[in-house]
Parts: C-alpha cells; sequence; structure tokens
C-alpha cells in the first residue's frame, strides 16, 4: 500500500509542478475576472461623458417635444444626451453646416427628424461621430417613437400618458417550487444546470485525456519495465488516476475559491456603478456535493477506460483514433441535455440517466433542474458504482497486458485475450 | 564450495496464444555467480527474465529465489536494466531515483542517502536537479543503471548492461558489478556481446526456442568442446585452409583467422598444407572455441533440426 502511495504522491506532485497546471489554473481564472472587470469597465466608461447633439426638426413641431423625451440617463447619473440647440424647418444648407460643427467638434452628432417622419414615411437619423457610443440607439428610438407617437396621438385629441397607462404591460415572474422553498425564477436553474453539465463534460475530457497520457508516457519511454517489475499493475493504474483526479480537485478548490472572490468582487464593482444587482446563480451545498460525487465516479469510470485506451496504444496517432468512442460517450451526453432540460422527469430522462456513460452528467443535470425521487438517485449511484467497477476490472487487465506490447493496435478479439489472461 | 541457488526455475512454460515463448525451462542459477542467459532474438530471453522478475506468471513450473517461491515481496530484492531503457524524462534525476528506490522498499531517507552517494560514484552530482532529459544518453543509462542497484539487490538482472557506454563507463559498471559479485550479489547477465560472457559470466544457459540447448559451467563446456580451433596469423594464399574434408568453419577477423576442425580433424594437416603452398604463418595456436562459434552452432543446429 505504501507504493501505491508513492505513485500517487508522485502522479500528483509532477502534474501540479507543471507549466501545464500552473497556466491552465492561474490563467483561467485570472483571465475570466480580467474579461469581466474589463467588460464592467468599459461599460461605465464608454457610456461616461454627455453627447451634445443638435436636433434638425424638418418635419416642424417634433423637435422640442423629442428634446424633452430625451431624458436617458447615464450609470454615473449624467444625463445621455445634451440638446444644444433645436431647429425647426432649418433652411437648405443647415445640415451642412451641422455637420461641419460636429466634425469641428462642438457637438457630439445631430439628429434629423425628416418631414414626413409623422406620416410614418421616413427614418429618423442620427449621425455621429462614433457610432461606437450608439450602445444607446436602442434607447434613443424609443425616445423619438415616443415623441412621435405622442405628438400623433395629441393632434387626435388623446393625452399620452392615458394611453401609457392603458397599453401597460404585465410583467410575468416565474417561480421555481422546490422542497427548500420557493425562489424566484430568473433562468437561473436552467443556466446553472448547463453550467455545472458542462464544466463535468470538459473536466472528465481534461482529466481523462490526462491518465491516458499519462499512461502513455511511461509506456513509449519505457519506464513501465522498470515499475511492473517493482509493483503490481494494479497499484500503478489506480495510483495513476487517484493522482490525477487529486490534481483535478486541486484545481477545483482553486477556482471554487478563485470563482467566489469574483463574484464578490463583481458584485462590488457592479453596485458602485449602479449596474443593478446581477442574478446570481445560487449553488447550494447539496448540489456542490452532487457535483463533486458525481464527478469523482464518472472520473473513476472514464478515466479507467482512457487508460486502457493509453495502454493499448504506442504513438500519439493511434491514441487520437483509439480515444475517439470514449470521447464521443461523454459528447453523446451532453447532446442528449436538450432530451433532459425538456422534460427532467420524463421516462426517457429516467432511463438515459440511469445508463452509467451518461449518468454521471445526466443525472446531475436532472438534480440541478428538478430533483427526481431520491430512489433514482439511489439507483443511479448504485448502477454506476457496480458497472464502474466492472469497468475499473476490465481496463486494468487491459492496461496489465497493453503496457508491454508495442507495435500494432490490438483489435477487438485481442482485447478480449487480454482480458482473459491470466 | 557448495552454493544455494539464487534462482532457480524448474519446468517453466510460458504460452501466449499459440506460442510457446519458454518452454519446459529448468534453470539453477548459483548465488553469487555471474550467469549469462544467451540466445537468439525471440528465443524467450526476455519473457524469462519477465517472469523471474514476476511481471508475468508461469502458466506451468515454479520459480524460487533465494530459496523460497516468488512472491510480491521478493521484487524488493530484485535488481533490473532492462534492455529498453527508459526514465521519466520531465523529472529531475534525483527525483526519479528516489521515486524508484522507493518503490523498491526503501525509506525516504535512506533512499535519498544512498541515491546521493550513487550519483557520487558514477559521476553524475552536479546533474542531481536536473531533468532527465538535459542528460546525454550514457549519463541516463548510468542514471538508470542506479536504479537497478540502488536497493542493494541480492539478486541483479542487466540486459545489455554495456551498450551506448563509452570504455571508460563501461570499465565503471564492470567494476561495480565486479563489486556487487564480491559482496555476494547474484548477477543475471542477458547479452549478445559474446566477448563479454567469456570475460565476466561463470555459468551460462544458452535457449533457443524457448528451451535450453546447452547450459553449464562456461569453463566446463568450453573444455568439452576441446582444443578443436586453430587460431592463425599468416600472409599469402588462403586456399589451404580449403579442405572441407579437414575444416568445419572458418571465422576471418582481418588480421586474425580462426578455423575450426573437423571432429578427429588433425590441426597438423592445416600447418602442411600451409607450407605446402609457401603460405607464411606468424602464428599458429591450439585454442578452445569460441563462446561465438559455439552459440552459433548451437542456434543454427537446433534450427535446422
Amino acid at each position: 500500500m505504501h507504493k501505491l502511495w508513492l505513485v500517487i504522491k508522485r502522479e500528483y506532485l509532477t502534474r501540479v509542478r507543471t507549466k501545464g497546471f500552473v497556466i491552465t489554473t492561474i490563467i483561467v481564472p485570472v483571465l475570466t475576472v480580467g474579461i469581466l472587470v474589463l467588460q464592467i469597465v468599459t461599460a461605465t466608461r464608454q457610456a461616461g461623458h454627455t453627447l451634445r447633439i443638435a436636433v434638425l426638426d424638418e418635419a416642424g413641431g417634433l423637435g422640442s417635444a423629442v428634446a424633452r423625451d430625451l431624458s436617458g440617463r447615464l450609470p454615473s447619473g449624467q444625463p445621455e444626451f445634451q440638446v444644444v440647440q433645436v431647429l425647426e424647418n432649418p433652411p437648405a444648407g443647415t445640415r451642412e453646416n451641422v455637420r461641419a460643427r460636429v466634425l469641428g467638434g462642438e457637438l457630439d452628432a445631430f439628429l434629423v427628424l425628416p418631414a414626413s417622419l409623422g406620416e410614418g414615411k421616413a427614418s429618423a437619423e442620427f449621425h455621429t461621430r462614433n457610432p461606437g457610443e450608439v450602445t444607446i440607439s436602442r434607447e434613443l428610438n424609443h425616445d423619438v417613437s415616443n415623441a412621435v407617437i405622442g405628438q400623433r396621438l395629441q393632434a387626435r385629441g388623446v393625452d399620452i400618458r392615458d394611453v401609457a397607462q392603458v397599453v401597460k404591460g404585465v410583467d410575468l415572474k416565474v417561480i421555481k417550487v422546490g422542497t427548500g422553498g420557493d425562489r424566484e425564477e430568473q433562468g437561473q436553474t436552467i443556466v446553472l444546470a448547463i453550467v455545472v453539465g458542462m464544466l463535468l463534460y470538459t473536466t472528465l475530457i481534461i482529466y481523462g485525456v490526462a491518465t491516458m497520457r499519462s499512461v502513455m508516457e511511461e509506456k513509449t519511454t519505457r519506464v513501465i519495465e522498470v515499475l511492473v517489475a517493482s509493483t503490481r499493475p494494479f497499484y500503478l493504474l489506480v495510483g495513476k488516476i487517484m493522482g490525477v483526479a487529486a490534481v483535478g480537485l486541486t484545481q477545483y478548490a482553486i477556482w471554487v475559491t478563485a470563482g467566489a472572490l469574483v463574484t464578490a468582487y463583481g458584485a462590488a464593482v457592479a453596485s458602485m456603478a449602479h449596474a443593478g444587482a446581477l442574478p446570481s446563480l445560487h449553488l447550494s451545498w447539496s448540489m456542490l456535493a452532487c457535483t463533486m460525487i458525481f464527478f469523482l465516479m464518472g472520473y473513476l469510470l472514464y478515466a479507467s477506460l482512457y487508460a486502457a485506451v493509453g495502454a493499448m496504444v504506442s504513438s500519439d496517432q493511434e491514441a487520437q483514433q483509439a480515444q475517439m468512442p470514449v470521447t464521443m460517450l461523454i459528447v453523446a451526453a451532453v447532446v442528449l441535455f436538450n432530451v433532459i432540460i425538456r422534460d427532467p422527469n420524463s421516462s426517457l430522462s429516467t432511463t438515459l440517466s440511469m445508463i452509467p456513460f451518461f449518468a454521471p452528467i445526466l443525472m446531475l443535470l436532472r438534480i440541478a433542474l428538478q430533483t427526481p425521487p431520491l430512489w433514482q438517485i439511489g439507483l443511479c449511484l448504485g448502477i454506476l458504482a457496480l458497472s464502474t467497477a466492472g469497468i475499473v476490472f476490465v481496463a486494468a487487465r487491459i492496461y496489465r497486458v497493453g503496457i508491454l506490447m508495442y507495435g500494432k493496435r490490438p483489435s477487438l478479439a485481442e482485447l478480449v485475450k487480454w482480458v482473459k489472461y491470466t | 564450495m557448495a552454493k544455494n541457488g539464487a534462482v532457480t526455475l524448474k519446468g517453466v512454460t510460458k504460452r501466449f496464444d499459440a506460442v510457446l515463448a519458454v518452454n519446459n525451462l529448468s534453470l539453477r542459477i548459483n548465488e553469487g555467480s555471474v550467469f549469462g542467459l544467451l540466445g537468439p532474438n525471440g528465443a524467450g530471453k526476455t519473457t524469462t527474465l519477465r517472469m523471474i522478475l514476476r511481471i508475468m506468471v508461469p502458466d506451468e513450473g515454479a520459480i524460487e529465489m533465494l530459496g523460497e517461491p516468488l512472491t510480491e515481496s521478493a521484487q524488493d530484492r530484485i535488481g533490473y536494466l532492462p534492455e529498453e531503457r527508459g526514465l521519466y524524462t520531465r523529472m529531475r534525476v534525483r527525483d526519479v531515483l528516489l521515486f524508484l528506490a522507493g518503490l523498491k522498499g526503501l525509506g525516504e531517507r535512506e533512499a535519498g542517502r544512498r541515491v546521493d552517494e550513487w550519483l557520487e560514484r558514477l559521476d553524475l552530482r552536479s546533474w542531481t536537479s536536473n531533468k532527465v532529459i538535459d542528460l546525454s544518453k550514457g549519463m541516463q543509462q548510468k542514471v538508470q543503471f542506479i536504479a537497478a542497484v540502488v536497493h542493494r539487490p541480492p539478486v541483479l538482472i542487466l540486459d545489455e548492461p554495456f551498450t551506448g557506454l563509452d570504455p571508460v563507463n563501461a570499465g565503471i559498471i564492470k567494476d561495480i558489478m565486479l563489486d556487487l559479485r564480491k559482496q555476494g550479489s547474484t548477477i543475471i547477465l542477458s547479452t549478445h556481446r559474446m566477448e563479454q560472457v567469456e570475460m565476466m559470466c561463470d555459468s551460462i544457459c544458452l535457449i533457443n526456442r524457448g528451451q535450453s540447448v546447452l547450459d553449464g559451467e562456461l569453463a566446463a563446456i568450453k573444455r568439452s568442446y576441446g582444443k578443436n580451433t586453430v587460431r592463425l596469423e599468416y600472409e599469402g594464399d588462403p586456399g589451404f585452409l580449403d579442405q572441407p574434408d579437414l575444416v568445419a568453419a572458418i571465422n576471418h577477423f582481418g588480421a586474425v583467422t580462426e578455423v575450426r576442425l573437423r571432429p578427429n580433424g588433425d590441426p597438423q594437416e592445416i600447418l602442411k598444407a600451409a607450407v605446402a603452398r609457401g603460405v607464411r604463418i606468424n602464428r599458429f595456436e591450439l585454442v578452445e572455441p569460441p563462446l561465438n562459434d559455439i552459440f552459433i552452432e548451437k542456434v543454427a543446429g537446433t534450427a535446422h533440426a
């Protein structure tokens, strides 16, 4: 058992010390934080100054109403637009004149309300030096529309405020009913489920392939010959799988911590910028525990398969091909996301989530969406545990023979023979 | 002096599907000896070694080490230098050795002490914290040799230990081998270099097609062939050797020519023929056949049988 510990320790330490580990572990969250901060900062910066505009009202009688309705506020509380000048029925050549002032920097933009705008036959035009600033164009559109509609209604003798009252839409809140209490739903359940599912998918592939590469390294460098002369192949396999799992958990731990910090920091920045609260993804402890359990079981299952693949190949190209069936199984689980999300408790969803190759991802998805009956989770874990044990057993036998075989990749019939060898 | 068997194989057989890799092989390797395991490529040497190393289990027969049946703990008492060398290339030299020493059952502190001693002895002290991949091939070989001997194994298996080493390093390794033997270790040497076997081995076993075709003390084996070989240095026409009734085989080495005689062939006839043809003889020596010839005869003999 001491030798098993040595194998785990070596696997863990050599991996954690590699540049690759440091890069993925540190750079990924730093990049995420960086992008988030950059977005918030640029969003607040960009809308940071009031645009000085002129309004050219060729229709007549609209300009002052529009100017009044351009009441948008920047996140900083400053008005979005400062209407420097309203030119009603401007004489010919005014446009060129105003354009020159924009180019000269005296104005930031000008708004043209064409003569036929009132009849809805023309578009309003917003001329600006920097169209990038018009993240606000929707708001502008809304404001101009309001002014024009108000004008039309007024012409028909209707008060705009009455109309606003009458046509006010109804908000629909979705409340998720759960045993832990009801929660207002803003799409976060599905988002959370997909995030967790994708997380499992990525990590299963990343660490599964890492295990395969590690097996291949020992085989292609031939160091395996000395190793099997020192300890049982089963210890080597299990030690490797556990070592890589420990690396994965270390990375998870770093990310979860970093994630918590980012969320806190992001929320702080957002509240400072008055951007309003972000819809928070509520990850409960029980969900976290489920994620860990299903990750570990799924990893054990897939890492064994990947290790067996690593043991039966002798080169990278062969590995690329031979790993496809295993990777496809994980990808298939992701493809089946839709089925589960549409109806997490249908008999199809239930059956799919019981298949050991899909169970780690799909059952977790179901739990995240709508907690299935406890007996189903129990049954799923039971099936998963039994089949994982079987797969580890078969993989260990393939591993034991494969690591000493060089040359042609074995056929399926040969693999069966390997499993049967004493 | 009665010696115990360091490693004993009794009727060991190993099959891979239809291929009989080792066929009813029995061997006794004396404690404290240097034993040569010889044979052509694919004869079953590696499989035999792997069974002694407990990497594989025989289908039939039994293997004993130091008087006990081979168990898992026996692996800690064998050192192994495989023919295909290999280390973790991206690990540091010292870390690799500590790991491999640990797998052979050495405690951390003891392993550290011995690894440092060996690195010093093999002149690798300044490379300890380099990665294996930064080392030359010869240096990597020495590191691998340390891994084989660091736990002071009573039984040491060396597969082609000198390939890739320059004469200086080969000499150092040879001295260490003889040193270990003096301390009581048993060394199993597997090689195709017959001159090394002749110089180092006490006993040999020649296997072909999974079976022993020759085994025993090297001196006794050679004696049994008698002095049936003439070692010649001459100037002139080699036509005098063209005597199929007398000469079984001729080996030209450039300066030296070795002539193996047929049974009851009289070496005097060679000399006569040479003199008759006016060939100048500079050296004429009756010797035991080189192991190389015995190897070829035995292997070729069974191959045609």
